[in-house]
Order: structure tokens, then C-alpha cells, then sequence
């Protein structure tokens, strides 16, 4: 048989990843290009029409100030989410495969929050923020705590993020935990032989060997963080005052709440391009920075 | 080859499993299990009730109203907002028969996807029938208003005389009142809920609806020409306003009162006022309430006879969807529903006596209604209601919320916040009706 052919590499390709390539264009691609089309009309989201408008709702989104104030909330919201997940994660990755008594409890306990869902996670820590801390602070009378942090500007973030770090964490504690497992032991083994301290090995050892761990966890929490939407819902709502509106939120409020589908599909499209950008030059670096021992 | 058949029974398997799990997605109840009428040969309605907290009467009427009438009828509700769940209904080319929405989604939805309902019956018995291009399409399900909820038994037990909110329709005697509660010992007699749909959907609302002519006012608005910070319908609601803020129990940190610690505090008389609607009687009666509550007119130092009536009116409206995808036999079946609610008993005890609801047809007698419903219900026999304006823009809730929000948390004053509303109303013009 001639495995050249193109005829049997089209044949091995639908045999393999046709259903796949199907599915994946029937809910992806298709959708993305008739969001696309939607940008270009002033529908509603109900109407039987769809007047074509040209590119008015890219003007409507430019014009949009609550669309950029939310755009840039969530990037102050992500970077520091985004550090804050990933030193954490680390640190936690560190302490569980330091040998530890109980270690895989400890990794079992620290993954579950990732377990729970966003939403329901959000009412949870809503009722901590707005019920258990404000308790616990009347009590011991501490000022910084008789009052919900949720009803402020800056508390409100600072919630969010708090949480976030909770939920993602443990699991980007997996995958860094796998990264360190990976490094083998005798690289450690001769690197302690040569005088290295704990320190030491990790910076210039284990951390160099694990680059992969870290794009890949970047990837994820830079990506998740970009999209937040269940845990800005249920813990905040946006409030205090529309002020912890996150990019999704505003973007579903604009296309279903406001009734403005086009200008929430384009604020939806740039809110795409910003993620992708950031994503795919975040993956680019780092494989660049990636070692093979 | 045996590799080649391998990979092919994985693929199948995979697709199989792939498209088990489709389907799914609404919660609904079918009427004898099956689906759509399959096979019984009966016609089959759906129908979309946006009122939460009746669905489960919705769906144990279904089932009886389809023994009995040999329609089979399916209810659905979803948590989703109405018309964005109504919108991907329409996409899918699978609208229901009969939708309940609210009375904005009738004007944006009416003249492409509602069927005319002028010539049926129930339209004379009603007041609050929405029209819409000279044709009547909504159907209003009930009527609801809006006031101030007093709890006389926790006012009654410091004054130590009877409650009557007549009394107390000015804002000066209303202020007597509560410093009178506060000097017996209820330190917060008020409570404020910070939702926006409450802020900015109902209270801020009431002062365009107190208005002389609220469309004209509106229309000022958006044309930049209203005086806000000095028209004194707006000063007397903010001056009521003040008074219930400053009584707040969570004046320490208003926009972190949750709704249902106010309900609770409400229902069993730790504040005694707070502005709402008989809507919130589902979850006051879900704590140990007292029976002796009511819903009165905002207090308001002003001459006008706005301070002796609710705001209110129809609330909740079917409609009948138009499109082909609706038999004419469904719409018969719909319509038979709508007169099955007002003119038989059985439909009049469903909407009163299950749903707790005050009707909005005058042939409909409600005795059994909760304390707040009961308020509503002498209100609006007597006259005195207030119409809802149902045109403000989707947007209204949201924008207008955060800026009331920051005047209830002390971050702007009424300057600010009046302006903040011109500076909404300038860009946007309100729903065409």
C-alpha cells in the first residue's frame, strides 16, 4: 500500500480525526465565524433580522469606557492573580514533594477547592467575606474586619483574587508537583555531591529542568484569569457599584442584558484577540527558555 | 486489518458517546412523561414561566389541566435573564406557545413574534392589558406594586397603639415615627436593599412615575433640559430616602446587606420598614413572620396625592408567539388556556389561592391573599395606583444602580448622583412605544 498517497493520508485522517475535526468545527469554528458575521449587525439577540451595519459596533466598542475601564480591571486583576496562583502553587508543589509525613493528603487537600465550582465557590467565600469575617472582626473588634471588604472598590478585587488564588493553586500545585518529580535524582544527587545548598538546587537544578511545568501553568492561569466569569458573578455581581465588572461580564451584560448582540460579539472578538496574543506570546517565550538535560 | 477494525469500533464508540451527551439543558416537566404529545394525539403547548417562585404550582397545574382538558402541557423555567433565554428559544426555532415576560420584553417583542389577542374575552376585565401597534398581545398575569413594607406588630409593641400608615404619609410624621422607635429601643427601624433592580429598577423609578407627566419628564431628560438636582418630586423621594438611610441597620456598610438578612430582620420585626413590593412576601414567608404587615404609600412631604398611593399595575404578561412554528391549533390551545385563568374556577383558584397572586381581572375574587398582596389589592380597588412606566432601557438597572449605589454608600451626594442620571438619560432614549 502506498502510505503516500494523499488519498490514503486523507483516508487515515478521517478514520482518526475526522469525527474530532467535525465536532471541533461544528461548536468552534462555525460559531466563530457567524459571531463574526454578527459583529457586522445591530441584532439584538431576538429579532428576526440582523441589519447589516458595517463596522459600527467596533466604533460602539471603542467608544465603549466601561467596556475598557472593565478591560483594563482585568488586567491588573490577572497579573497579580497570575503571579500570586503561581508563587503559591509553587511554594505548596515544594512543600509536597519535600517528603513530608502525609504528603499526598496534604496534595489530595489543597486540589479540592479546584474541585468545586466557580459559582458555587463564589457563594461560599461571599458568605465568609460578608458573614464570617465581619463576625470574627466584631468580636476581636479589629477594624479592618467589622466592615465586608465586598462592599469597597479595592476589597472587592482583592476578594476576587483572594479567591482565585484558592481555587487555582492546588491545581497548578499538579503540575508544578509533576515538574519537580520529574527531575531526576542523580542530577540532584551530583549537584549536592558538588556543594550546592537546598537553595541552590532548586534555582539553578530543579527550576531550569521544569520550564515546561511553568509555561503550561502561566498558560493556564493567564488564560482562566483573562475569562473569569462564574466566581465575578456570584462572589461580587460587579458590585460595589459596577466597580469589579470584569471584561466577560461586561461583555454578557452588553449582549444579553443591554440587548447590544454586535457590540458585545466585538467586545467578545477583542477580548478574544487580547487573550490569544497574551497566551500565545507568553508560550512562545517560555519554550524558548525551556532546557533538555 | 484487525487494527484498521479496531480503530473504527473506537471512532463509532466514541461518536456514540459524543452524542449521548447532546439533549439535555432545560429543566422542564412534561404533562404525561412523553415528551411533546407523543402519540396521544393531543395537542401539546409549552408554556415559559419567568415567576420562580410559582413554578412548582405551575407544573402540578399542567399536569392537572392536562388530565382535564386533553392539551398536553409542558412548563419550563429558566434562571437565565427572560429575553435571554427567549432569544435562544428563537434562534432554535423552538419558541414556546405561551411566554410570561416582563412588560418591556411585550414592546420589544410584540410586533414580530406576539399573535393578536383583541378579540378575546378577558381583555374587557382588565385594566392592564398591554397593546401594542393598536392590538392587544399581553395578557397580564397579576397585579404587584411597590411601597414602603411596615412590619405594625414590631411598631405596635413600642408605641403601644395601633398602627395606621395613613397617619403617617408625610415624611415629617414619618420621621416622628422612627425617632420614636429608636427612643423605644429598636436602634435601625429600616433596612435598604442595595440590589440595583431595587434602586435604580424601583425607587429611582418612582420618582420619574411621581411625576406630573412622566413621559414628558422623560423626554426632558434625554433631551438634556431636566432640572433633576432641583424638581421636587425627585427632592421629596430623596428626601425619604435620606431618612430611610440614615435608620439603615446596615448603615455601616449599606451596598453588604444581603436581602435576605433585610427579609428576615423585616419579617420578624427587628427594623420595622423597608422599601420593597408584595413580591417580597415569598421570602418573608419564609421566616417566622408576623401576619400583621402592609404595604404603604413612600411617605412624602409634598401635596401632590402621590404620597397616598402605591406605584404598580399589571405585572408579568403572556404572550402568544406568532411564527409558523406555533399551529393554529397550539394558539386555539393557548388561548383556551388564558380564559381557563380568568374564567373558570378552577383557573381563578390556581392564580389567587396556589399562586398567591392578586389577579388583574375585576371578575376574579381574591379573599385569601397574603398581607402584603392584600394592601395592593385595596390600593388598586380604591384607585390608588400609580401606573408602571415600562420603558426604560435595559441598561437603566445596571448604570443607574452603581450610581445609586454610591449615593447609598456615601460616595457621591445628590448633585452627583442627579447628574450621573442626566448623563445617562443624554445618551439614551427610552423604549419606543
Amino acid at each position: 500500500m502506498d502510505t503516500n498517497s494523499m488519498s490514503y493520508k486523507s483516508k487515515q485522517f478521517l478514520m482518526f480525526a475526522g469525527v474530532t475535526t467535525a465536532v471541533f468545527a461544528a461548536v468552534v469554528i462555525v460559531p466563530f465565524i457567524y459571531g463574526l458575521y454578527l459583529t457586522f449587525t445591530s441584532w439584538d439577540g431576538i429579532s428576526t433580522q440582523k441589519p447589516f451595519v458595517g463596522f459600527a459596533n467596533y466604533a460602539a466598542t471603542f467608544a465603549d469606557g466601561a467596556y475598557w475601564q472593565a478591560l483594563g480591571r482585568t488586567m491588573i486583576y490577572s497579573v497579580i492573580a497570575v503571579i500570586l496562583v503561581n508563587v503559591v502553587a509553587f511554594i505548596l508543589a515544594f512543600l509536597v514533594t519535600s517528603g513530608v509525613k502525609g504528603q499526598n493528603f496534604f496534595r489530595a487537600g489543597f486540589f479540592v477547592p479546584n474541585l468545586i465550582g466557580g459559582i458555587v465557590l463564589g457563594y461560599i467565600w461571599k458568605f465568609v467575606f460578608n458573614r464570617a469575617f465581619v463576625a470574627l472582626g466584631e468580636s476581636l473588634s479589629i477594624g479592618a474586619l467589622s466592615t465586608s471588604w465586598l462592599a469597597t472598590t479595592n476589597g472587592a478585587m482583592l476578594c476576587l483574587i483572594i479567591v482565585s488564588v484558592w481555587q487555582y493553586a492546588g491545581y497548578m500545585m499538579l503540575i508544578y508537583v509533576a515538574g519537580f518529580m520529574s527531575v531526576s535524582a542523580d542530577v540532584l544527587e551530583a549537584a549536592r555531591i558538588d556543594g550546592c545548598t537546598n537553595m541552590q538546587s532548586i534555582i539553578h537544578i530543579s527550576v531550569p529542568l521544569m520550564v515546561s511545568s511553568f509555561v503550561q501553568c502561566l498558560f493556564l492561569t493567564i488564560t482562566r484569569c483573562f475569562m473569569v466569569y462564574d466566581v465575578n458573578l456570584s462572589l461580587t455581581k460587579g458590585e460595589p457599584f459596577n466597580s469589579s465588572v470584569m471584561a466577560a461580564m461586561h461583555v454578557y451584560n452588553q449582549a444579553f442584558t443591554y440587548k447590544n448582540y454586535g457590540t458585545g460579539q466585538a467586545e467578545a472578538l477583542i477580548l478574544f484577540v487580547v487573550c490569544a496574543v497574551v497566551g500565545v506570546l507568553q508560550v512562545y517565550i517560555g519554550k524558548k527558555a525551556e532546557v533538555s538535560a | 486489518m484487525r487494527k484498521k477494525l479496531l480503530a473504527m469500533a473506537l471512532v463509532t464508540a466514541m461518536t456514540v458517546s459524543l452524542t449521548a451527551c447532546g439533549g439535555g439543558g432545560d429543566s422542564s416537566t412534561s404533562a404525561n412523561g412523553g415528551g411533546s404529545g407523543s402519540g396521544s394525539g393531543n395537542v401539546a403547548i409549552t408554556i415559559f414561566n419567568s415567576k420562580i417562585e410559582v413554578q412548582d404550582q405551575f407544573e402540578e397545574m399542567a399536569k392537572e389541566y392536562s388530565a382535564q382538558k386533553g392539551v398536553d402541557v409542558e412548563v419550563y423555567y429558566s434562571s437565565d435573564t427572560v429575553s435571554a433565554h427567549l432569544a435562544t428559544r428563537y434562534s432554535a426555532n423552538d419558541p414556546y406557545t405561551l411566554s410570561m415576560v416582563d412588560a418591556k420584553d411585550v414592546y420589544s417583542l410584540a410586533a414580530e413574534h406576539a399573535a393578536d389577542l383583541s378579540d378575546q374575552d378577558w381583555v374587557k376585565n382588565t385594566d392592564y392589558a398591554i397593546s401594542v401597534d393598536g392590538k392587544v398581545v399581553g395578557f397580564p398575569v397579576c397585579v404587584e406594586a411597590r411601597g414602603v413594607i411596615y412590619n405594625a406588630e414590631a411598631i405596635e409593641a413600642i408605641t403601644g397603639s395601633a398602627f395606621n400608615p395613613d397617619d403617617y404619609k408625610t415624611l415629617d410624621a414619618f420621621n416622628g415615627l422612627l425617632e420614636q422607635l429608636v427612643a423605644g429601643g429598636m436602634t435601625a427601624p429600616t433596612g435598604i436593599m442595595k440590589e440595583d433592580w431595587s434602586l435604580a429598577g424601583h425607587f429611582l423609578t418612582e420618582t420619574y412615575e411621581q411625576q406630573p407627566d412622566v413621559d414628558a419628564y422623560i423626554s426632558a431628560l434625554h433631551a438634556g433640559t431636566a432640572d433633576v438636582v432641583n424638581n421636587s418630586k425627585w427632592n421629596a423621594m430623596m428626601d425619604t430616602f435620606d431618612a430611610l438611610k440614615q435608620h439603615n441597620y446596615a448603615a455601616s456598610s449599606p451596598v453588604a446587606a444581603e436581602r435576605e438578612v433585610s427579609e428576615q430582620k423585616l419579617a420578624e420585626g427587628e427594623i420595622a420598614f423597608m422599601f420593597g413590593g408584595n413580591w417580597d412576601w415569598s421570602m418573608i414567608n419564609a421566616y417566622d413572620y408576623s401576619e400583621n404587615m402592609g404595604l404603604m404609600p413612600v411617605p412624602q412631604n409634598t401635596d401632590d396625592g402621590s404620597n397616598e398611593k402605591l406605584v404598580g399595575g399589571g405585572s408579568k404578561y403572556f404572550f402568544i408567539d406568532s411564527s409558523e412554528n406555533t399551529s393554529e391549533e397550539q394558539r386555539q390551545a393557548a388561548k383556551d388556556f388564558l380564559n381557563w385563568l380568568v374564567f373558570e374556577e378552577d383557573g381563578n383558584a390556581f392564580l389567587t389561592e396556589k399562586c398567591a397572586l392578586v389577579p388583574a381581572y375585576s371578575n376574579i375574587d381574591a379573599s385569601a391573599l397574603d398581607p402584603l398582596s392584600k394592601s395592593v389589592k385595596k390600593y388598586a380597588d380604591e384607585g390608588k395606583l400609580i401606573d408602571n412606566y415600562n420603558f426604560l432601557p435595559d441598561d437603566h438597572f445596571s448604570i443607574c444602580g452603581a450610581a445609586f449605589q454610591k449615593y447609598l454608600a456615601d460616595q457621591s451626594d445628590r448633585a452627583v448622583f442627579a447628574a450621573d442620571i442626566e448623563k445617562y438619560w443624554s445618551s439614551t432614549a427610552p423604549v419606543e412605544h
